[in-house]
């Protein structure tokens, strides 16, 4: 009477994936309906939009076209048997994603040609949803066909290097978002450094009072309440917030300590930066610790306890290598919630990616928000996976 | 030898284990038992020391383990659990050499030591060293849970419920592996359980507790025909108090020579003053029964011998009576591990005598 | 393993949430009153009150924003999850859940930011991002709310002959609704932090004192404006925890 799993396919008469065709219809109707890209004669007003037929070279958009409807073929259930139709998808789609991404590069370079030097090509929303509607083929197309996490990474580790050869083939040269990297090269890289130091020295201190607190927490209970409280109290005022109100007091202790003042402690800069991701990044570290300790079975311990280990021998051999997948997931949670973080401390003078976003605000300068918010955005979503790797890995083989 | 003298543990001020004495002499199976909250687990924890003791000692040999490090103490002491307690992030060989380990034994006597207590399991290294414990049926997890506890040679071995988490048929087999096991190793036993048929399969001497007081310390014998008082005689049950007796007794004990008959075809139980008689084939297998059915006006007097009616002398009693009433004969035939013919027992003999 | 729940006393939490809210809407109607006492902690600003807009403006625009785009998130978010976890959408749930769960590592403010170029300045871009960013938690946890409701439950349900309507409104709804809420609620902390940052794409808002002292140097502004946006955060949060409570079936 109720069925465990529709079985995909068989019962349910033409179409055999409504994902993969709700995601191919979406991107049509985007495209046909979305501005794909827009030129402006210069960086402070907004620009005219095009349309992706006349934006793109008639192969190209033929291309995409002929990808289109094998991609809906794949959707159906015929020709295609199903896991022939995933694997389908698994080369469809980055073609897709590819060409879509160098279809907008040529068109950029094509654009300027004649226009001023001043002029700028950026990219429009239906871009970003016929870049992203072959993204999430591809999770979806992994996902049923449940392939392993390896296989997962060397795939988009592929991917990734297409995309990273075609930056350095300098097709996307004539975007303005990299006309306006290649005009802050410098500032770039600093500030890209500075966002990744400003996470590392918030994430070290974090770690080295996160963990003994978590386990704190798990070996007394009476200390758990009041624990999560304040924990929990410091995760809920908005980062803004924090960072603001850290200002006043630093500025009064780095007037009243000269020696703090020697040490670069002041109130606008790294340091309340510093100290607000700090205290953002204990809740997730303690409360996965804490999770990681209380989720080693009673039995493993009185097991240990009965064969004649020490508390330190458990705690090694046995409570942390079990605890450690959860641990490293409130480390991943941490570490992409502090990139973020990160964006907002550039408006406390801390620098970062956040700077150029908002400067770029405050300039109505469209193109410096994105130099500032689409690498933050990779940077988290690179970070996230990366961690996801090392949580899988960190699992002992004979867990589940 | 395990001997606790006058065992001690008070919790806020109650005593939930109160001057427990009683001695486990060496190469004894000694069984706890007792209603839930009577103290048998903290008892049996007080012995490797999970639960500091309160009062009183605790003798290993002639040692009094009250004064040893706890550490030391427990790698003497092999411990296995309910559910085992097996590291999940270890494989099987790793959860064995766990002991030996700290033991600082070297390498290549722990890797011998694992196969051994392996093969001791009937587990086939090769297949099961690598395993990891969510690869086990709860059976094998089991073996390997006891197998770890023997692992360091040590000189005890407690079992808190060991079999208390797996099915009715899996814990029939592994306490008949334990009791083979027991007999293989001479291991003294201390073991933990709230099942009393289990108890009486298993253990050469049961101290039933309640609310924490030693109430008897017996062989199981004793235990069913002298029961100390009110609470031990409902504690093992009086409905079926002589099927459990029978339970702790052997074929072998009640064992009687069997007439063969030289003509079979001729047998006729009312010409003669024998009521029954054997058939067997040339190499002493018995082939039927003439006679010796319930109802001796039966038409049909002859009983094929097949396995399921048939008796080993080291089978209880209380299986042997099950199999005469389910066939319907007065009989059995005891068989040798060649299923020769070498006795039999009888419905009158059950009744008869005290072994 | 993650089956560890975290609950606070219970006591003492109701008079806090009490006590703070009033200790708010005092601070919102009537921070001039404390003019002196930031005028003698800040000797060297001229103005130390922001008063270009009223306080009470500020949380009420900021309110809003939180309510408006929680309002959206809270409906297409849980009509989302529901429609996923029926039989007719079923096969778009692992794209959903992991939809969700990449999305919130996007950093709001840089959601915030690539949606001024699609949106424009102001009030819309603001409500957009807010939405979008809103509705992954609530998805979410709308999906992993109702995958607690055990399959006995549901079995049971179907045995005393309920109909689909009635077992999810009042059996699947009740037993997933704590952690249904618990999505909203951290759904709801994260608007209210990120319309704060709002105010730097030109949505009015608590946050406007906040970038206006940090513009300006008036520590005092940022002062006021992060006192009354943390309370209101803290508020909101306490609130939500003694309602996730309420549907706490000792499960």
């Amino acid at each position: 009477m109720h069925s465990t799993k529709v079985s995909k396919g068989e019962s349910e008469g033409l179409v055999a994936n409504r994902v993969l065709l709700t995601l191919l219809v979406a991107a049509l109707i985007g495209a046909a309906l979305l501005p794909f890209a827009a030129m402006a004669p210069n960086r402070l007003v907004s620009g005219q939009s095009v349309g992706l037929v006349s934006a793109l070279l008639a192969w190209q958009w033929g291309t995409l076209g002929l990808l289109a409807v094998l991609l809906g073929l794949c959707a159906l259930s015929r020709p295609f048997s199903l896991p022939a139709a995933y694997r389908l998808v698994l080369v469809a789609a980055p073609l897709w994603l590819l060409l879509v991404l160098y279809g907008l590069g040529s068109y950029a370079d094509r654009a300027l040609e004649d226009a001023s030097s001043a002029a700028r090509i950026s990219q429009g929303a239906a871009f970003w949803i016929v870049a992203f509607c072959p993204v999430l083929m591809i999770v979806d197309a992994f996902q049923r066909l449940h392939t392993n996490l390896a296989l997962r990474s060397l795939y988009a580790a592929l991917l990734a290097g297409s995309v990273a050869a075609m930056f350095a083939l300098d097709v996307f040269d004539g975007l303005a978002i990299l006309r306006e990297y290649a005009n802050n090269r410098e500032l770039f890289a600093a500030e890209f450094a500075t966002h990744l130091r400003l996470v590392a020295s918030a994430l070290g201190p974090a770690l080295a009072i996160g963990l003994p607190l978590g386990l704190l927490a798990h070996r007394r209970s009476g200390a758990r309440g009041p624990l999560f409280g304040l924990l929990n109290f410091f995760q809920t005022i908005p980062s803004i917030a924090l960072f603001a109100l850290l200002v006043a007091p630093l500025a009064a202790l780095s007037e009243a300590l000269p020696f703090l003042r020697a040490l670069g402690v002041k109130g606008i800069g790294a340091t309340p930066a510093i100290i607000a991701l700090i205290m953002y990044a204990l809740l997730p570290i303690v409360r996965n610790t804490y999770a990681g300790f209380a989720g080693v079975a009673a039995t493993t311990l009185e097991a240990a306890r009965g064969m004649g280990m020490t508390s330190r021998q458990i705690l090694w051999r046995v409570e942390i290598p079990l605890a450690l997948p959860v641990i490293l997931s409130g480390l991943r949670i941490v570490t992409v919630q502090a990139i973020g973080l990160t964006v907002v401390a550039a408006l406390i003078g801390a620098g970062g990616l956040g700077s150029f976003i908002f400067q770029g605000l405050g300039q109505y300068a469209i193109d410096l928000v994105l130099l500032g918010a689409v690498p933050t955005i990779a940077l988290a979503v690179v970070a996230d996976f990366l961690l996801q790797i090392l949580v899988a890995i960190s699992k002992p083989a004979g867990a589940r | 030898m395990i001997e606790l003298q006058g065992l001690t543990k008070t919790y806020a001020g109650k005593d939930v284990v109160e001057e427990v004495s009683l001695r486990v002499e060496s190469g004894e199976f000694g069984v706890l038992i007792g209603p839930s909250g009577c103290g048998k687990s903290t008892t049996l924890r007080m012995i490797n020391r999970l639960i500091p003791i309160t009062r009183g000692r605790i003798l290993l040999g002639d040692e009094d383990v009250t004064e040893l490090p706890p550490e030391q103490l427990r790698r003497r002491i092999g411990y296995a659990i309910q559910s085992t307690g097996l590291f999940p992030h270890w494989t099987v060989a790793e959860n064995i050499a766990v002991v030996p380990g700290l033991l600082k034994w070297p390498k290549q006597r722990i890797d011998a030591r694992i196969d051994e207590l392996l093969n001791l399991f009937h587990l086939d290294a090769g297949e099961f060293r690598h395993k990891y414990p969510h690869q086990l049926s709860g059976g094998q997890a089991q073996r390997v849970g006891v197998a770890r506890a023997l692992a360091a040679d040590p000189e005890a071995l407690l079992m808190d419920e060991p079999f208390g988490a797996v099915d009715p048929l899996t814990r029939d087999v592994l306490q008949n592996e334990m009791l083979r096991v027991h007999r293989q190793t001479g291991k003294t036993i201390v073991f933990v359980t709230h099942d009393m048929d289990e108890a009486l399969k298993l253990a050469s001497r049961i101290a039933i507790l309640n609310a924490g007081r030693l109430v008897q310390y017996d062989r199981p014998i004793e235990l069913l025909t002298q029961p100390a008082d009110e609470f031990v005689r409902n504690f093992i049950g009086k409905a079926d108090l002589g099927l459990k007796l029978l339970s702790r007794r052997w074929v072998y004990q009640y064992q009687q020579s069997a007439e063969i008959l030289e003509q079979p075809s001729s047998f006729h139980h009312d010409r003669s003053s024998v009521t029954h008689g054997w058939e067997i084939d040339d190499q002493g297998r018995p082939l039927c029964l003439h006679g010796g059915r319930l109802y001796a006006e039966e038409s049909e007097q002859r009983t094929r011998v097949t396995h399921e009616w048939s008796a080993t002398p080291d089978m209880t009693m209380k299986e042997a009576l099950s199999r005469m009433v389910w066939f319907r004969v007065m009989v059995l035939p005891v068989l040798d591990e060649q299923e020769r013919l070498i006795g039999e027992v009888a419905m009158q003999g059950v009744m008869g005598r005290e072994p | 393993m993650r089956a560890v729940t975290l609950r606070a006393p219970t006591q003492g939490r109701t008079w806090l949430l009490v006590g703070l809210s009033v200790l708010l809407v005092v601070l919102v109607l009537f921070m001039e009153a404390l003019k002196p006492l930031f005028q003698f902690a800040f000797p060297d600003l001229q103005s130390p009150l922001y008063d270009r807009e009223s306080f009470l403006q500020l949380t009420l625009d900021h309110l809003l924003l939180v309510l408006v785009s929680s309002v959206i998130s809270v409906s297409v978010g849980v009509g989302a999850g529901l429609f996923v976890t029926r039989r007719g959408g079923r096969e778009f749930e692992p794209l959903v859940s992991s939809l969700a769960a990449i999305g919130q590592t996007f950093p709001p403010a840089a959601v915030l930011a690539i949606v001024v170029p699609l949106a424009g300045f102001g009030f819309v871009p603001t409500i957009v991002a807010l939405t979008l960013y809103g509705l992954l938690p609530v998805v979410q946890n709308t999906i992993a709310g109702l995958g607690t409701v055990p399959a006995t439950t549901l079995e049971a349900a179907r045995g005393t002959g309920m109909s689909r309507a009635q077992i999810l409104l009042r059996v699947e709804l009740p037993l997933a609704m704590r952690v249904i809420i618990a999505g909203v609620r951290v759904s709801v902390i994260i608007n209210i932090g990120t319309a704060t940052i709002g105010s730097t794409v030109g949505a009015q808002s608590l946050g406007t004192p906040i970038i206006a002292g940090l513009v300006g140097n008036n520590i005092a502004y940022v002062i006021q404006g992060a006192v009354l946006v943390g309370l209101l955060a803290i508020v909101t949060d306490l609130f939500f925890e003694r309602l996730e409570r309420r549907f706490s079936f000792g499960g």
